[in-house]
Formats: C-alpha cells, sequence, structure tokens
C-alpha cells in the first residue's frame, strides 16, 4: 500500500514540473531531465521494495504455534516398566521399529530386551544428543540400561516427550519447520523438475522460462506461469493474489532482489516451508514438514521418491489434487511429476517405472491436528495467559514442556468412560445421561498427570474439570475436622461428638435441620468414626462449634483462594467448587499440611531452545505436620471402615489409601477425592442438567477412581509421622484412656500431650491393668 | 622415650583415621541406593558449584520425581532456594525435609539449620534462633 501511494505522489510532481519547464527547455534537454527523473523515480521505487523485501525475509518469517509436549519418560534401573509399555511409549513418540535400529528413532524389542536409538532433543535444560541403547526388562522392572557401543551402563535416561498439541496462530495456518538438510534429496529433485528446471542457475527471473510459457500460451497449448520458485515465494510472501501487470512487476523486481541478499538455499528452504499444501477443518496446512506428516504420518526425512512426487505434485492445486478427495487425480498428476524427473535425468527409467506402480501411500486419517487432550490443553493455555500475550503464544513457536502422563491421561479417560457406561447400564440410568470430570496429580510435588473434562475426552468445549462448578458435599468435612484437630487440647481423634439432633435457628434465615444420609442420630460418637461414616450432624455440631468462618479460614489455607460466603450449610459443603480446586485442597492435605500449587507445565522454551520460564516447585507449610497427619490417619480410615470401604474390591487394603466420598442432596453429585503414596486423584460424576444421578460418592465417583488407580499401580501411602504423634489405646465408646486388650479399645495417634489421662475400667490407671484384664478374660 | 617413638606416628595415624572416618559416616549418609538419583544429585552439586541454582533447582525436582521421600534431595532443594533468597521456601522445603528425615538427626539439624538462616533472611531473628537451637538439640 505505501509503495502504491508513492506512485501516485511522484506521478503528480511530475505533471507539474512538466509544465513549469516545456517553455524554457529545448526538447533534447526535457527528455534528459525526464528520464533522469523517471530514473531516480525508479531507484526509489526499488530502494523501497528492496527495504520491504529485506525486512520481512529477515523478520519473523512465520507465525509458529506454540507446541505442547508431554512429561518425558525417564528411565534408570529399577523402573517399574514392563518392555512392552516402552514400545507402545516409543510408538507414541513415532519410533519405528527396525532389524537393527540405527537411526535415531528406531527400535526393536526381542523377548525382555529393547534396543533403540534415542531421537536428539532440547529439553528445559538443555540439549541432549542421540543414544544407542539397550534396555533389559526383568520382573517387571527396568533391570539395566547399557550403550550399545561400549556396553557403559547408563544410569539415566531421558527420551523425547511426546507432542500433545498446538496453540495455533489467529490465521490457523500450522507448519512443521524443515531445515534444508532435513528434506530429502528427492523431493528438491522433483520441485526442481516440475517448477523451476533452472533454479540453480537463474537470478531470480528464468527469461527463458518466460518466453516458452509465453509461446505455449499464444500456440494454446497450455497457459504456463515461467515464475521461478523466487517468484511464488514472493507472490506468497509479500503480495496479495490479484493478476495486474504491475504486481508481475513488483513479484520480478522483488525476486531479483531476493536473490540478491539471499543464497539459492535460504530461499528454498523458505519456499519449502512456506508453500500452501491443504487444508483440515480450519486449520491450513504450510510447508512440506507439516504436509508430510498430514498426509503420511511420517516425517518429511523419511519419505520416498512417489511420497515426494505426490506432494510436489499437489503443489499447482492443494483442493484439486488432493490424494484423499481425488485419489485419481492425484495418481496422475504424482505420475506426471515421476515423468518430469525422468526427462530431467533425475530418475532412471527403473524408478519411473517402479513409481508409477506404487499407490499412493497416504494415510486414511490424518493424525489429529488439535490435541488428543483438549481438557487438558485448555489448563496449560490458561496458565500461559497469566505470563505470555495470546498473539505470541500462537506466533512465536514456544515450546511447551508440560506434565502430562499419556498413560495416566489414558487410565482416567477409559476409566470415566468405561464406569459411566457401566453405571447407566448396570443402575437403569438413561444411557449417556451421565457425566464426569476428573484430574491426577502427583501426590508430592503437585503436577497435574491426567485432566478428563467429560465422557468424550476428545471434545474440545466445556471442561468440567476446570469450570464445573459444583456443591462437594462431605468432601468439605476434611477441612472442618482439621480445624478441630489443630486444637489438640479441646479436640483429639477419640473426642466424642454430639449425633443428636440439631436443630439452627438464625432470624432472617430458614431453620435449618441437617440429617445423616441414613436419616439416623448416632448419639455420642468418636471424632474419628464421624468422618470414616461421614456423619453429617454431629460435623455440622462440630463446626458451629468452631465457627463458621475459622473452618472458611482455613479452606483458603488449604489453597481455595476465593471468598466463601460461609454459612452453616458451608459446613456439610453446600458450596460448589470446581474438581480443579478440591485438587487443590486435597494436595495439601496429601503433601503433608504443605501447600503445593498445581502446575502443568515445568518449563518454557522459545523456538531456538533457550529457555523463557520455568515453573519450579513450590511448596509452601499451612499445616502443622501433627493434625495434618491426625486428619490422615482419619481419612485412611474412611477407606479402611467408613464409606470407601468399597474400595477394596478394586485395590488391596495395603495400599493404605486415604480417601472422602461426597454425595449432595437427592445424589446430584457423586465425588470422590482420594491419595495415595504417589497419585491424587478427584472424580466427580452427575448430569450437565443437575437433575438427580442417583449415586453416592460411593456408588459413583469411587468406582471410576478406584478402575482407574487399579491400573497404574500405585504405591502406598506410607505416612511419616511428626515427633510428636504417639499411639495411645482409648476406649472408643468412652473415650477414655486404655490398653491393648481391653474391651472396645482401639489404638489411635494422638499428639503429645493431648491422649486421654481419665483411665476407663479396663485402662492402665484402673485397679486392674491391662494384662490382668486380659488374663480375666481369657479365663472367664 | 625411644621405646615411645614408633607408638607417637601410630597413635597420629590412628587419630587421623578416625577424624577422616568418623565424621564422614556421620555427615554423609548415603543419598540414595538409586544411581539414576545419584547420577542427578552430582548434577545438581555442579551446577550450584557453577552458580547455576535455578538448573540446580531442576535436577533436584528430577531427582524428586524419582525418590519423592528422599529427604535428603528435599533438603538440597531447601538449600538451593536459600542460595537463590528464597527464604520462605527454603524454610517451608527443610520443613518439608524434616517430615520424611525420620530419627536422622543429622539431616534434621541441618534442616534446623536451613530454616534458622531462612528465618533470619525474612528478618525473623527469634524464630532463627529458635531454629538454631533445635538444631543444637538434634
Amino acid at each position: 500500500m505505501k509503495v502504491f501511494n508513492f506512485l501516485k505522489f511522484g506521478k503528480k510532481t511530475r505533471r507539474k514540473k512538466n509544465t513549469r519547464n516545456s517553455r524554457r527547455l529545448t526538447k533534447r534537454k526535457f527528455l534528459l531531465t525526464a528520464l533522469l527523473a523517471v530514473l531516480l523515480l525508479v531507484v526509489m521505487y526499488v530502494v523501497c521494495l528492496d527495504y520491504t523485501v529485506r525486512t520481512r525475509f529477515e523478520g519473523r518469517r512465520f507465525a509458529l504455534p506454540a507446541r505442547v509436549y508431554a512429561r518425558p519418560l525417564e528411565l534408570y534401573a529399577g523402573l517399574k516398566l514392563t518392555p512392552a509399555k516402552l514400545v507402545a511409549e516409543l510408538e507414541l513418540l513415532g519410533y519405528r521399529e527396525a532389524g537393527l535400529p540405527r537411526e535415531p528413532g528406531s527400535y526393536r524389542w526381542r523377548n525382555q530386551q529393547v534396543d533403540l536409538v534415542t531421537r536428539p532433543f532440547t529439553h528445559g535444560d538443555g540439549p541432549q544428543e542421540s543414544i544407542s541403547l539397550r534396555v533389559t526388562f526383568s520382573g517387571g522392572q527396568v533391570e539395566a540400561l547399557q550403550g550399545r557401543k561400549d556396553n557403559a551402563v547408563i544410569e539415566l535416561l531421558r527420551l523425547d516427550p511426546a507432542l500433545i498439541g498446538g496453540i495455533y496462530p489467529g490465521n490457523n495456518e500450522d507448519r512443521v519447520l524443515v531445515r534444508l538438510e532435513e528434506v530429502p534429496q528427492r523431493l528438491v529433485d522433483a520441485l526442481i523438475a516440475v517448477e523451476d528446471v533452472r533454479y540453480f542457475s537463474h537470478r531470480g527471473i528464468d527469461p527463458r522460462g518466460i518466453a516458452r510459457a509465453l509461446v505455449m500460451t499464444v500456440s494454446g497449448k497450455s497457459v504456463q506461469g515461467g515464475s521461478t520458485l523466487t517468484q511464488q515465494l514472493v507472490k506468497n510472501f509479500f503480495l496479495t493474489a490479484e493478476r495486474t501487470v504491475r504486481r508481475k512487476l513488483n513479484e520480478m523486481i522483488m525476486a531479483l532482489l531476493l536473490e540478491m541478499h539471499y543464497s539459492k538455499e535460504e530461499i528454498l528452504e523458505t519456499y519449502l516451508n512456506e508453500v500452501y499444501l491443504g487444508q483440515d477443518g480450519n486449520r491450513a496446512i504450510h510447508g512440506f514438514g507439516l504436509a508430510s506428516s498430514f498426509f503420511f504420518d511420517k516425517p518429511l526425512m523419511q519419505i520416498d521418491l512417489t511420497e515426494a512426487a505426490l506432494l510436489v505434485g499437489m503443489l499447482k492445486g492443494p483442493a484439486y489434487y488432493s490424494p484423499r478427495r481425488h485419489p485419481q487425480r492425484a495418481l496422475d498428476r504424482r505420475n506426471l511429476v515421476l515423468g518430469e524427473m525422468a526427462e530431467a535425468d533425475f530418475i532412471t527409467d527403473q524408478e519411473l517405472l517402479a513409481g508409477r506402480i506404487m499407490p499412493l501411500g497416504v494415510v486414511e486419517r490424518p493424525p489429529r491436528g488439535t490435541s488428543p487432550y483438549p481438557a487438558f490443553l485448555s489448563l496449560i493455555h490458561r496458565q500461559l495467559r497469566r505470563d505470555y500475550r495470546d498473539e505470541d503464544l500462537r506466533s512465536e513457536g514456544l515450546q511447551i514442556f508440560t506434565t502430562l502422563d499419556p498413560w495416566v491421561q489414558r487410565a482416567a479417560e477409559n476409566a470415566l468412560n468405561k464406569q459411566l457406561k457401566r453405571l447407566e447400564q448396570g443402575r437403569g440410568i438413561a444411557a449417556d445421561s451421565l457425566q464426569g470430570a476428573l484430574l491426577v496429580t502427583d501426590a508430592q510435588n503437585g503436577e497435574v498427570q491426567a485432566v478428563v473434562g467429560g465422557r468424550d475426552p476428545r471434545f474440545e468445549g466445556f471442561n468440567r474439570a476446570l469450570d464445573a462448578q459444583r456443591p462437594i458435599g462431605s468432601l468439605i468435612k476434611p477441612v472442618v475436622f482439621l480445624t478441630a484437630l489443630q486444637q489438640p487440647q479441646k479436640y483429639t481423634l477419640a473426642t466424642l461428638l454430639d449425633d443428636s439432633p440439631l436443630l439452627l435457628q438464625q432470624p432472617g434465615t430458614e431453620d435449618w435441620q441437617p440429617q445423616n444420609y441414613d436419616k439416623e442420630f448416632h448419639g455420642q460418637v468418636p471424632l474419628h468414626t464421624a468422618l470414616a461414616h461421614s456423619y453429617n450432624v454431629s460435623t455440622a455440631r462440630l463446626g458451629l462449634e468452631l465457627g463458621v468462618p475459622s473452618v472458611m479460614d482455613n479452606l483458603r489455607r488449604l489453597g481455595v483462594d476465593r471468598e466463601q460466603p460461609g454459612y452453616a450449610a458451608s459446613l456439610l459443603g453446600a458450596d460448589t467448587f470446581s474438581p480443579l480446586e478440591v485438587a487443590q485442597l486435597y494436595q495439601t492435605l496429601a503433601s503433608g499440611g504443605f501447600r503445593t500449587p498445581l502446575r502443568a507445565i515445568r518449563e518454557v522454551l522459545t523456538f531456538t531452545g533457550q529457555p523463557l520460564q520455568r515453573y519450579p516447585l513450590d511448596v509452601e507449610q499451612v499445616v502443622d505436620a501433627s493434625s495434618n497427619y491426625l486428619v490422615t490417619a482419619a481419612l485412611q480410615e474412611v477407606v479402611q471402615k467408613g464409606t470407601a470401604k468399597g474400595l477394596h474390591r478394586y485395590l488391596p487394603k495395603d495400599l493404605g489409601i486415604a480417601g472422602k466420598t461426597g454425595t449432595t442432596d437427592d445424589f446430584r453429585d457423586s465425588w470422590f477425592a482420594g491419595f495415595s503414596g504417589d497419585r491424587l486423584g478427584v472424580v466427580w460424576v452427575g448430569r450437565d442438567d443437575n437433575e438427580p444421578a442417583g449415586l453416592t460418592g460411593a456408588s459413583g465417583a469411587m468406582t471410576v477412581w478406584a478402575e482407574m488407580m487399579a491400573g497404574l499401580g500405585l504405591e502406598p501411602l506410607l505416612l511419616p509421622v511428626p515427633d510428636n504423634i504417639e499411639r495411645v489405646w482409648v476406649e472408643s465408646s468412652s473415650g477414655l484412656r486404655s490398653a491393648a486388650g481391653c474391651p472396645d479399645a482401639i489404638e489411635l495417634p494422638f499428639i503429645v500431650g493431648s491422649a486421654p489421662t481419665e483411665s476407663a475400667p479396663c485402662g492402665p490407671g484402673s485397679g486392674g491393668n491391662s494384662i490382668k484384664s486380659w488374663f480375666e478374660r481369657i479365663f472367664k | 622415650m625411644r621405646a615411645l617413638r614408633p607408638v607417637v606416628p601410630m597413635v597420629l595415624v590412628l587419630l587421623l583415621a578416625s577424624c577422616a572416618v568418623v565424621p564422614q559416616t556421620r555427615t554423609r549418609p548415603v543419598a540414595s541406593s538409586n544411581p539414576a538419583v545419584l547420577s542427578l544429585l552430582d548434577r545438581a552439586h555442579k551446577q550450584s558449584a557453577a552458580g547455576e541454582l535455578e538448573q540446580a533447582g531442576a535436577s533436584l525436582e528430577r531427582a524428586l520425581r524419582i525418590e519423592p521421600r528422599n529427604a535428603l534431595l528435599w533438603q538440597e532443594l531447601a538449600r538451593v532456594r536459600l542460595d537463590l533468597g528464597l527464604y520462605r521456601q527454603a524454610e517451608s522445603l527443610a520443613a518439608k525435609s524434616n517430615g520424611f528425615a525420620a530419627d536422622n538427626r543429622t539431616l534434621r539439624g541441618e534442616n534446623w539449620r536451613i530454616i534458622g538462616q531462612a528465618r533470619s533472611g525474612q528478618g525473623d531473628y527469634r524464630g532463627a534462633q529458635d531454629a538454631f537451637d533445635r538444631a543444637e538439640k538434634q
């Protein structure tokens, strides 16, 4: 546009000058001046074009989407891993099976042994060379890693991470940049043969080509462009699609300028990355790098002669010659390219004949352009938007290293899908009426390993894991009990709570009369039992005693960073939270009272692999270790004896899992939150229309949780015991001190100095001691 | 006196030996039985020594993903954060290490020293003194 205005302005001044001088000057002089003026204008015009060409070519050439990667798999001796699972990981990374793996990205599996050559990759902490190694397995574990050349022991090996998606530019151009040295010679040959035979000898424009095109066009044989590759690049890069003489002229000047400044290789490389080669929904496939994976599902480096010919053939009209929509046209066009290649002596006649009978080799379905994990990706995008401008995310080619574990993600997706179907069938619930969401995190460092936003994990819309706000019911109870246990002088796990009818009357609000799930009242119940069986009435009374605001304070401290109104009903989970918020809340409990912000991103690198930002592990102690220990021990009892004891149908008891079920009014929401030594999971099941789903926390969400975790091989939850915790026998029904072997005796953890001192009839301080009473009972 | 002559070097050798051996077993417990963790720990030490504290932290986080209950790794991470001047984090990480340290007094003593330094870095001198006192008691 600037160029255009400049031209107009030039014409005007010239006209003025002409009229003023015409009388005084001789005809010759006039001509000379005019010529000079025109020359000056031409020079200025060319300088201006030159500036445009250079700034555009050297500036950011392509808008590159951010690339998002899963966690890299770390291999080391002792890692729980089977050869089948390693091979599955390699397949996910696009490694090829080979008889003898030599190339980076190839492997061979023989029984308990996998040989592989890793790809070089720049991780968040620097580049890692390609390594050829042997992994041996034994008893479901990695036994050893050895270099295949020198047999040296390798202590730790990090594979390259799987690409799990991109954040695309506004115009939805997508491309995978390739370097010229990665491009197969066959592709370059095909391109030269078909598009620009004299590419390596001309200077941007090809007069012979133009002449030939003219002759062909005039003689009516065919309409040929005669454009060189350089001209085509200029056309794509700098100019609009209009077809005028002026544009053609600009194109030729710019092509000459481009060739003056840049090498043939640079121009060719840019061309290979720029050209448009197809459409995937609203995503435009640009460059041969992406086209190769889009049509053949393999890296450009690996395509063969006929595949190269097909791609080059498509340049003429990517839609018209689309091998998926018009395979015959594409085949004819490909064979024409092969013919041109033979004519230009790039291939032998034999290769031509062999090539012509080859099938197209196009994979039926293109590899997914959008991420297979849209729910996880939306969490990433949300976290990134806090630190980056959206346009940078979409254009700077940032590399985002995330915490997604593809195996956990797959287990989570499968469990939700399978279990919801099973629940609907088994309980006569209308098919496809249930919905669900879940998150899995690392219990210690807060890294998010999986996010499922609904039954269809590929759906890119509403993400329930992040955005569904639902009442959490009894999932709130550990916060109430923690608030009590933080006052060891007043409350211990053995403290008796009052579970008799409760009526709360406050002016201005409706009377509140909480009920237990079984519609009964349980009189005096020990605190740990009230949590294990999730008694509402005693919890509500306890919460009111503690004060709703102090419970809400604790909730914020644990990590739900937002103002809660805090009514009495909040004590029983009437407030709404997202599964993500619940995960943050339980994360603090799972990591021993240390609030660990959930993280889904480890590092961000620039396009060239320079570290841009790290998201380091951050922990903050917000609950003292001993009260956190007590509440966690009580949550283990929930699973051992309480509302979640059905978990043992799926998982061994000795895992010591801590968890809590949650059910809301009329069975609208079914929740389960729980953790082992290594993983924390939060599951919600319900209906989008908020109608009753007919499921309790235990019959719905817990079964999804169990199904998922059973397939993952959990580490047991072994709680480190703080110094000031002692174990004391108490009489359950009275809360008085007792002894091992006494009737109704139970051993519970106490913060030192808080255990009951008054002794039950059969206790250490009673007339008889425990051993005596034990003998008494034996001989009775 | 002459009879004692050969004894002197022997005593010296014994003394030196006890100096060299005993404190080592006390202050340098085996960090891990996992060579992968040891190699990451080694890497972290080199990075710290080169002043690359953020990278050292990243290496320790990698090691912690393999052994999340390793008290020494949490302590090393606490020290890295302390050196970065991130006192609040250093204090919490050392406390986290204490949680996993069980009855390893050496480790706990060092954690309390880190907590003391982190507290004094935040201007909490009384809290720092408490922590140093606890370090002595371990």
